[in-house]
């Protein structure tokens, strides 16, 4: 056990301790956080200047909270077509009879005009007209838009990370065999705590930039105002989202060790681990269409099947309402999954990692007692 | 102590050479508490297979590797300091916290991995690299540090692939003194060294490999005794023939005359010689270990 924290604190140190990290980190966090408040630029509140001449302000206001409206008034109407068409203004109400506009007039601020218009002339009348309730039947679509655009930075933060630590495993491993320090390793250590060590190590890297991530988003967001949007449950969509990212993480790590145990060269690394980049893309691929449609069948039952329930889950908990049961089962499948890989990736690295030289094939690894 | 016994080790041969190559034949030898064993041979002779099945870096197809009597066990290994042939170092990380990764690998505590790091840089003329990463230091001084993590943990057994090459004279012979420290502290050192003057010097024992077997071994003066030994005489201003009738062959250049011979009675020889004319040097020569090493792997 002992040895198995000594080679993990290793891993954390070396790594913290380099520029790559310290700027990789820095760099996610500025771009996270561009996002969080990207909402508000592409798609910030309405806001209109309008005019009048010898009229009455229309109560925009009180027909849409969410937009802006600022008024000015004009002397007649030359001045407000001079500045109509010098773009100062959308729209004039001229009269309290007509609007005049540089072409055609915002159709939602038609529409608003014409109504408040109708209203207040109703009103003055003493016609009074109850607004329509509005109700919905369907499932609550209010974060719909919020939700897919979580998914979507979700599923493509854990793609980033669990292929790049993934990676850094593979290389590490080379490294260590490449230099035959692995020899003089086993010679304190066994071979599953060298590997575990590595992998736990990288993976707690992985897990602070995950951190790194997940804090710095919503801190944005709050800090944006885009949390407002955030679907009840954020707190389970976060947690959801650190358990996946070990469990895929954990798998895919595993099977890269193995994978790159049977090279010696770093050059070699790239082609080894080609099936295994190949799974990944993969799931992160199914899990992308997954933000689209994420109640469709495709994406159901893919989030049952290992690995790639590993980003496809935390995706389609993120993009909708996942029944508790299936994430179990999810959950379940792909430890068993992790087991499974962990048991395998043992025995062929701990086969392979001491034979240098030309690439070890891995069916003679597993034929081999 | 330490028994290699009946090792044999066939290396799986390519298209090219199907039967494979048969690198050790049943090699057997043993280190006793406190003796430092030479381990010399041709290249390819299969001192470094030998060394790697000790240390469990390889299998051996039969024979086996027993340490105080009972088979050698992982634990056990874990407590041996190696120096493998092909040196291996983490090269970006810093000399001093290599060593002392070892150490905590090795089971000492913090403290104890820092003294003894800081101790073993100092032995070895390294302290001012201590903060140096292993990459930016030159060969001979990756190889202190390589020789610095196998010993660091004050190992029961010490297993060196040629620990002395690369090294300068001052580094051989800080080494040396370390070793010779550990030797006396009733350390088993095993190290296998082309610098046969330096095994000569240093060794308590010494086996000669060759071509998977041990063709020799032992205290370097038993491997003498067995060489046959050759007497050698110089005298001048002697008369031509003083010499007749003497084993032996003789030279002679100008006025000198060498006489070389491995039998006879000496002192019969030392008397005619002194007759002859004024004797110059009269000895036994003492064969070196290259020689013995020459004669047996031939
Ligand atoms: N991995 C391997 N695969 C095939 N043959 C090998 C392998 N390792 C060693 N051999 C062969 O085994 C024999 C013994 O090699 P070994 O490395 O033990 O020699 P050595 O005595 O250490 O030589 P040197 O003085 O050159 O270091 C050699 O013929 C070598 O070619
Ligand atoms: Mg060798």
């Amino acid at each position: 056990m002992n040895g198995l924290m000594l080679v993990a604190r290793r891993e954390i140190s070396t790594q913290i301790r380099t520029k790559a990290f310290l700027i990789s980190l820095a760099i996610t966090a500025v771009l996270v956080g561009a996002l969080a408040f990207a909402p508000k630029f592409f798609d910030g509140p309405d806001e209109y200047t309008l005019g009048t001449v010898n009229s009455q302000q229309l109560p925009l206001e009180a027909a849409a909270p969410d937009a802006k409206f600022e008024w000015r008034s004009f002397p007649d109407e030359q001045a407000a077509t001079k500045a109509v068409l010098d773009g100062d203004v959308e729209a004039v109400l001229v009269d309290g009879t007509k609007v005049i506009t540089d072409g055609e007039i915002d159709s939602q601020l038609g529409v608003l005009m014409q109504s408040i218009h109708r209203e207040t002339k109703l009103g003055a009348a003493g016609v009074r007209v109850e607004p329509l309730q509005m109700e919905s039947v369907g499932a609550d679509t209010r974060y719909e838009a919020a939700r897919t655009g979580i998914a979507v930075v979700l599923v493509l933060v854990l793609f980033m990370l669990i292929i790049g630590q993934v990676m850094m495993v593979a290389m590490g491993v080379v490294e260590e065999k490449g230099s035959r320090i692995v020899e003089i390793l086993l010679s304190a250590v066994r071979p599953w705590q060298l590997l575990g060590g590595k992998i736990i190590g990288l993976g707690v890297l992985g897990l602070i930039n995950l951190a790194t991530i997940l804090v710095v988003g919503l801190g944005a967001s709050f800090a944006s105002g885009f949390a407002a949007d955030f679907p009840p449950g954020m707190v389970g969509i976060v947690a959801g989202v650190l358990l996946w990212f070990i469990l895929g993480y954990a798998f895919f790590a595993t099977l890269a060790a193995a994978l790159s145990s049977l090279v010696s060269r770093q050059e070699e690394v790239g082609n080894v681990m080609s099936p295994l980049t190949m799974l990944i893309m993969a799931s992160y691929f199914v899990a992308f269409y997954a933000t689209n449609d994420p109640t469709g069948t495709v994406a159901t039952i893919v989030s049952f099947i290992p690995p790639f329930s590993s980003m496809v889950m935390p995706v389609r908990m993120a993009a909708t309402e996942v029944p508790m049961w299936q994430v179990g089962i999810s959950v379940g499948l792909m430890a068993l999954a992790v087991a499974g890989t962990l048991a395998f990736g043992a025995k062929v690295y701990e086969r392979a990692v001491l034979r240098t030289g030309a690439r070890v094939k891995l069916g003679e690894v597993l034929r081999a007692r | 102590m330490l028994e290699i016994s009946e090792l044999r080790k066939r290396f799986a041969g390519g298209p090219d050479s199907p039967e494979g190559k048969l690198a050790l034949d049943g090699i057997s030898f043993a280190v006793r508490p406190g003796e430092m064993f030479g381990f010399v041979g041709a290249n390819g002779a299969g001192k470094t297979t030998t060394m790697r099945i000790v240390m469990g870096v390889l299998k051996a197809d039969s024979g086996s590797v027993s340490w105080q009597g009972r088979p050698l066990t992982y634990t056990d290994r874990q407590k041996f300091g190696y120096m493998p042939e092909e040196r291996g170092l983490y090269q970006k990380m810093r000399a001093g916290e290599q060593i002392e990764y070892f150490g905590r690998l090795h089971g000492l505590s913090q403290s104890a991995a820092k003294q003894a790091a800081d101790d073993l840089l100092q032995r070895l003329g390294l302290t001012e690299r201590r903060n140096s990463s292993v990459e930016s230091l030159s060969l001979g001084n990756q190889q202190r540090v390589q020789l610095a993590v196998a010993l660091v943990h004050e190992p029961e057994v010490l297993i060196l692939d040629e620990p002395f090459s690369g090294l300068d004279p001052i580094a051989v012979d800080a080494l040396a003194t370390v070793l010779q420290e550990r030797c006396r502290g009733g350390v088993p050192v095993i190290f296998s060294s082309h610098q046969l003057e330096l095994v000569e010097r240093l060794c308590d024992s010494v086996g000669i490999v060759s071509a998977g077997r041990m063709v020799a071994s032992g205290t370097v003066e038993d491997l003498r005794a067995a060489e046959s030994r050759t007497l050698r005489v110089v005298v001048r201003e002697a008369l031509p023939g003083w010499a007749d009738g003497l084993p032996g062959e003789v030279s002679v250049t100008g006025d000198r005359h060498v006489l070389l011979t491995t039998h006879g009675d000496d002192q019969e020889i030392l008397r005619r010689a002194v007759k002859a004319g004024r004797v110059e040097h009269f000895g036994v020569q003492q064969p070196s270990l290259t020689e013995i090493f020459k004669e047996a792997v031939a």
